[in-house]
């Protein structure tokens, strides 16, 4: 007579190896980039206000400590779900030519790396110009 | 017998005796040319014959012999005594299945899903049979990778999506069908549709990518999945654009 | 296979895929310039960097170009923490969690769009 046993699955199984751990890692980066996002919302409201006072404030806010720990943490954050992203990007779309598939970093930098360099360095070029 | 040993701590569960799984550990001579079946083979002729675990090929063809060696899925024919020498070696069953007897997992709902999706050449035309379906170089590199699959489990194990959704299509059963869609000679792409994109196709997966990383065979299984999702996605939209028009 | 259950995750899947593109090459470079550039690279003159981002945030396409990163990267980080969630064993949830996290998405790109109009 069959009696198949089932096992129980360990419930923090994201803890348990260092794929899981950084699987998790990498989901939990929308966390912060989810806190940044409402911040960019204060941050643009403030600025819609248009008068010098506000503004004062919204630079003192900036020069805290505090924003600095939080804007760093973010900052890895975001890098860290761009290049994960950027990585994984060859195995969405995958291309071939013939009968060879094109290699994966080609793709990583022609659809990721690359445009992020340039949207980078256009976006400080605009603001420091 | 040489004159050292390794400790393989083994999985039993013998369900006409036990309720619940036990570790029972054997001395096995020690070579370095040996792998971890090889040891388990010594273990059932020499010690004890009641330990039950599938093989059959020896050389990562068959892809029966998988099992979690210290907690990862792998290939026991493909895995040497001398990676983990002279550390203890636990070997249990693979995850995400049911144990039907010590390291013998129950494969029925795996064979279930892998027929689901329809794994064959799906035709619409009524062509002859004797006529030949050609293809060139580049029409079988686009499926090739996919179709290398030798069913050995070790993704499903590898899987933490399961636990949370086992009615979740998997990566060997997904990648198959991306196989199928990927041939030019297949036009039952619409008919795997249905199930890709339901909840237990394709949406079961979080891309951890250990699927991938754990395949003998290099198939990518997380490549397939994401792939998969895009095609979907695409067939959605057009459902919803062009809710008359053909599918 | 016993069921299948119909879903349009595939809606949510290509806003979490826009939006995860928008956010991998938008977004560090917006984090540094709040966080670093604005305060400590643009001068001491008060008036003048106040004038120089207002002038470059009101730019109608950079208004437009605000509102696409914030609303579709929202709707990727709340698709994400949703499955975050359903693998901490909150799967249960359901529709709840979906209501949960798409809501507070859709309230900020909602919210987004009335501060970048009034700007």
């Amino acid at each position: 007579m069959r009696k198949p046993l089932v096992q129980p699955y360990p419930k923090d199984w994201f803890l348990r190896t260092r794929a899981y751990r950084l699987f998790m890692l990498r989901e939990l980066t929308s966390v912060c980039i989810a806190g940044y996002l409402v911040f960019m919302l204060w941050w643009l409201y403030q600025l819609g206000k248009g008068d010098t006072e506000s503004f004062r404030s919204l630079l003192s806010i900036a020069k805290h400590p505090v924003s600095i720990g939080l804007h760093t943490i973010a900052l890895i954050a975001a890098a860290w779900h761009s290049i994960t992203w950027f990585n994984l990007t060859p195995l969405v779309m995958p291309m071939r030519i013939g009968e060879d598939r094109v290699p994966n970093v080609v793709i990583a930098i022609a659809m990721g790396y690359g445009p992020w360099l340039a949207v980078s360095g256009f976006i400080l070029w605009a603001t420091l110009r | 017998m040489p004159e050292q040993t390794i400790t393989l701590d083994v999985f039993r569960y013998r369900p006409d005796e036990d309720e619940r799984s036990t570790i029972q550990s054997y001395d096995v001579p020690y070579y370095e040319h040996w792998v971890i079946l090889d040891a388990l083979n010594w273990i059932k002729d020499h010690v004890d014959g009641t330990l039950s675990f599938r093989w059959s090929c020896r050389m990562g063809v068959c892809g029966s012999c998988g099992m979690m060696i210290n907690g990862d899925p792998k290939l026991t024919c493909a895995a040497f005594l001398k990676d983990y020498f002279p550390r203890a070696i636990r070997v249990e069953p693979l995850v995400n299945f049911p144990v039907e007897r010590d390291l013998v997992i129950v494969m029925d709902d795996f064979m279930s899903k892998l027929t689901s999706v329809k794994p064959w050449l799906i035709r619409d035309d009524t062509r002859p049979m004797e006529e030949e379906l050609l293809q060139s170089p580049s029409q079988l590199a686009a499926y090739k990778q996919f179709s290398m699959c030798i069913n050995c489990l070790l993704c499903y194990a590898a899987c933490p999506e399961l636990d949370g959704d086992p009615d979740f299509l998997g990566p060997a059963a997904i990648a198959l069908a991306h196989r199928y869609n990927l041939d030019s000679r297949d036009q039952g792409t619409a008919e795997r549709q249905d199930i890709l994109g339901a909840e237990e196709g394709v949406w079961g997966c979080a891309l951890v990518g250990e699927c991938t990383a754990v395949c003998p065979k290099n198939v990518d299984p997380a490549g397939a999945i994401q792939q998969a999702k895009v095609a979907v996605t695409k067939d959605w939209y057009k459902r919803l654009l062009l809710p008359w028009g053909k599918r | 296979m016993s069921h299948l259950t119909k879903t349009n995750e595939a809606f949510w899947w290509s806003l979490f895929s826009a939006g995860g593109v928008m956010a991998a090459l938008f977004l560090p470079v917006m984090i540094f310039v709040t966080g670093f550039v604005l305060p400590f690279m643009m001068g001491e003159d008060v008036e003048s960097q106040r004038d120089r981002m207002v002038s470059l945030v009101t730019f109608w396409p950079v208004r437009i170009a605000l509102f696409g990163i914030i609303f579709l990267s929202s709707f990727h980080c709340a698709h994400r923490i949703r499955h975050v969630l359903m693998d901490f064993g909150l799967r249960w949830a359901g529709v709840a969690l979906m209501i949960c996290c798409y809501g507070a998405a859709a309230a900020g790109a909602v919210a987004a769009g009335l501060i970048l109009v009034r700007l």
